[in-house]
């Protein structure tokens, strides 16, 4: 049984953005407009949090792209009254739409903040609606949503492989975050086989896990930047 | 404090029914104005489930507003007539007869109403009812390891607990009403009084069944307020990880819930004309309670301040400072105020200890009780671990007028309450009361004398 | 519905009565007492004392106690789902259900038990509004023919007595 993970090169990232619009296109999220971005509502399932220090002309910029870590031990998986939230045998933390009935328990227990609330019934401009994805589900008002690894990216390759009788390669999922990056910056893939490239990746004496003393066992492997 | 004689049989009948049996002009106005807040109300949260959510200022990462404020202020309110009816009655402290029912009607209708909010604040309210433990075709149950789940558990002990506990005391006065009234109103209140005569074992079977309750109920209310506290302890925020949320948040309900009983009080019985059965001595006995917890209030705040601040982590001071010196300060030094200083300065000094002092301190705990909760939830929730999420919640309209009319509903409920069972328990007062001198035991009729001459 | 009984002021007199009707022979489960307020400080206040609810009241909690216990270990056992790395089973929450459900039990028990032994919601047996006023109704149902004239002394005999027939 594989146990997905991830790891982030923070020295190949240059904070450009294109894994986020990948993952809007990919999964159906709706822009919300500015002003209701500005109130906070806007929905990035991974986001690059920017950083800069120093005044000008003399500003360090710093990137990191934040997603669900899909930690070990979730905080938010214990407090959802109604298993919407919950671990996957390969590792996944799940959100299951149709079970949740919208207490944002699970997004107050984050210490990451990547869970996110539908605060309106998404909407998409026509002909944008011609480009939703029809393997993700849409979301209607009052459900929480996040970052899945591109679980149907995960199901599509793990049901090809098994139809044609062979395990799945490393490389062979991408989510779509992973698969936009220009620096391929992004590397996904099976943590529990040594060989992986996510798992000599994790390895390095560069990586470090974010929030690590909050006991949260994410998934997600940061790779410090050496410049 | 009581110079008057003690009213007689047929005076207490007389005043206490007075309200159920004559209805002015006042009564109507008042209910008018109270149902069209309580029914703006009902709009606001109707037009929240229609246009979305998000016309609340709920916002990522300050999922938790005005909401669960409102339910935790009003869960704890309810604490009230637990403390009152079941512990005062267990050390059968005698000067609670004519309080027990004000604060079990407290109790009850406040549960009613911070029951409301874990619904209010669902994104999908239509489907609250998925708590419920039952064989869904969906083959799932609700996850008992879930704080919400030992919410809706717990509130509904509670509720059940207190309404019955409320309920059962009111047969007897149920049939004083029967035999005063006539027509349409004597065959409901003969149904309401379920046949009860009077006879000595249904005396002794009521009372065993109060003093079970009053012994059950007390746990019961203890661990409601613990298990809504654990709603915030199971979360790793900072400043809510903490292990005296338990005990603190109960100290803070029952002191709020002291405050709340008192406004109850005072406003009876300027309203109702119930000087003779509400004396000062009952507000003043009220009002050193709500001095005591005033102290353990700021005692357990006091203990989980000085722990962070020498823990010295640093999203926990992050989150100290936030509400102590920086954008939270006002709010935070008020709620101080209302909570420490106020009651302090009039319950501890006595000259100060009136009905009306106690009216003033009371109000301000029950401000200062309210920003507590506020200041709780919305300082951490905005200022978690990632400076990149960090959020300033603003509440909207629809949560304000919701929040607000919260009051209304109580005020509304308790005052159709007393146009349908007298406020003061009848019997129990006369019980009190009217007990022969020559065959009490000494050491109570010391009391009983100390009690009316103090 | 045929009985005598007759109206007292006080519990002294209302226990006079009580003493003389028993003198007469009534047996005590024919004598019907009735009081607005619970007569802790006379002996007739004291009858019909003995009760389960105590332990029926444990008994329901028991029951709630097994019925969370039924509960949570079933439905956690039969779908397993792990959430945050908790045990299946996880017994520190459980016993915050167990806790809750046990009150319940104890609590509906004695409800039960209340309204089902004080006979509340049947029809009763004799009444007078008066009581409501603070009178002391004593008297026998259905007495026999013979003694009614014993009776209607032994009741008239305290002061303060209203004697009254239906």
């Amino acid at each position: 049984m594989p146990r997905w993970g991830m790891a982030v090169d923070l020295d190949r990232c240059d904070g450009c953005g294109a894994c986020v619009t990948a993952c809007h296109a990919e999964n159906n999220i709706s822009t919300v407009g500015a002003d209701q971005a500005s109130r906070g509502r806007a929905k990035h399932w991974i986001r690059v949090e920017r950083y800069w220090e120093g005044e000008f002309p003399d500003v360090r910029l710093k990137f990191r792209p934040v997603m669900c870590q899909h930690c070990g031990n979730a905080p938010c998986e214990p407090v959802c009254p109604t298993y919407a939230s919950h671990h996957t045998p390969d590792g996944l933390n799940a959100q299951v739409y149709n079970r949740c009935i919208g207490t944002r328990y699970c997004a107050n227990a984050c210490p990451y903040n990547v869970r996110f609330f539908d605060f309106f019934n998404p909407s998409w401009d026509k002909p944008l609606h011609l480009q939703l994805n029809p393997d993700v589900s849409l979301r209607e008002v009052g459900v929480m949503e996040k970052c899945t690894f591109c679980v149907q990216r995960i199901k599509a390759a793990t049901i090809q492989a098994k139809a044609e009788d062979r395990n799945i390669a490393d490389g062979e999922i991408k989510p779509a975050c992973a698969q936009a990056c220009p620096a391929q910056a992004l590397v996904f893939g099976d943590l529990d086989d040594p060989e992986s490239a996510v798992s000599r990746l994790s390895r390095s004496s560069r990586g470090s896990k974010l929030l690590e003393d909050r006991g949260t066992k994410p998934a997600v492997t940061y790779l410090s930047r050496q410049s | 404090m009581s110079a008057s004689p003690s009213p007689s049989h047929g005076q207490i009948n007389t005043d206490l029914l007075r309200p159920l049996l004559k209805t002015s002009w006042k009564f109507y106005a008042v209910v008018t104005i109270l149902g069209g807040i309580v029914v703006t109300a009902l709009v606001s949260w109707l037009s929240q489930m229609f246009y979305g959510f998000g016309i609340s200022g709920i916002r990522w990462p300050v999922y938790w507003g005005f909401y669960v404020t409102s339910f935790v202020f009003w869960i704890g309110i309810s604490h009230a007539g637990t403390l009152i009816s079941a512990i005062l009655r267990l050390v059968d402290a005698g000067w609670r007869r004519p309080v027990t029912r004000c604060a079990e009607v407290i109790t009850v209708f406040a549960l009613m109403i911070g029951a409301m909010f874990p619904i209010i604040h669902l994104g999908r309210p239509w489907l609250a009812f998925w708590l419920i433990p039952y064989p869904s075709e969906r083959l799932i149950w609700p996850n008992f390891r879930s704080p919400l789940v030992w919410d809706f558990f717990a509130i509904n002990t509670y509720l059940t607990g207190s309404l019955l506990f409320l309920l059962l005391p009111m047969i007897p006065d149920f049939a004083v009403v029967r035999d005063k009234s006539t027509g349409l109103r004597r065959r409901v209140y003969t149904l309401l009084a379920l046949g009860w005569r009077g006879t000595p074992k249904q005396w002794h079977r009521l009372e065993s069944a109060m003093a079970i309750m009053a012994i059950a109920i007390v746990p019961v209310a203890v661990s409601v307020h613990t298990i809504v506290s654990f709603d915030f302890s199971m979360a790793p925020v900072p400043m809510w990880q903490s292990t005296i949320f338990g005990p603190y948040f109960v100290a803070g309900a029952i002191f709020s819930g002291i405050a709340g009983l008192l406004i109850a009080m005072a406003i009876l019985r300027r309203v109702l004309h119930l000087e003779q059965y509400l004396h000062p001595i009952h507000f003043e006995n009220l009002g050193k309670l709500l001095l005591v917890m005033a102290l353990l209030w700021g005692y357990f705040v006091f203990n989980e301040r000085l722990v962070t601040y020498y823990g010295n982590e640093p999203s926990e001071m992050a989150v100290f400072w936030r509400t102590q010196r920086e954008s939270f300060a006002p709010l935070y030094w008020t709620m101080v105020t209302g909570n420490f200083v106020l009651p302090l300065v009039i319950m501890g000094i006595k000259r100060f200890r009136t009905i009306t002092g106690c009216v003033i301190a009371s109000l301000g705990v029950v401000v200062g009780m309210w920003l507590e909760r506020f200041l709780i939830i919305v300082p951490s929730l905005g200022h978690k671990y990632l400076p990149y999420s960090y959020g300033i919640y603003r509440p909207q309209p629809v949560e304000i007028i919701i929040a607000g009319a919260t009051f209304a509903a109580m005020t509304l409920l308790y005052v159709l309450f007393v146009k349908i069972v007298p406020i003061i328990s009848i019997w129990e007062l006369k019980a009190g009361e009217h007990q022969p001198p020559d065959t009490t035991h000494p050491a109570a009729e010391e009391r009983r004398l100390r009690e009316q001459h103090s | 519905m045929k009985a005598v009984y007759a109206l007292y002021p006080d519990g002294h007199s209302a226990q006079q009565a009580l003493s003389r009707l028993q003198a007469a022979g009534v047996h005590d489960r024919d004598i019907t007492i009735q009081s607005a307020q619970p007569m802790e400080n006379f002996e007739f206040g004291h009858r019909d004392k003995a009760t389960w609810m105590w332990w029926i009241a444990c008994g329901g909690g028991l029951i709630g106690m097994a019925s969370a216990v039924g509960l949570t270990w079933l439905t956690e056992v039969s779908w397993p789902i792990n959430v945050g790395g908790l045990p299946i089973f996880a017994w520190w929450p459980n016993l915050i259900i167990t806790f809750e459900l046990t009150m319940l039990g104890a609590i509906l028990a004695t409800v039960i038990t209340l309204v089902v032994t004080a006979r509340l919601g049947r029809g009763s047996t004799i009444y007078d509004a008066e009581v409501s006023d603070g009178k002391i109704l004593v008297g026998v149902v259905n007495p026999s023919e013979s003694a009614v004239a014993d009776l209607e002394a032994a009741l008239t005999a305290p002061p303060g007595a209203q004697l009254k027939k239906i």
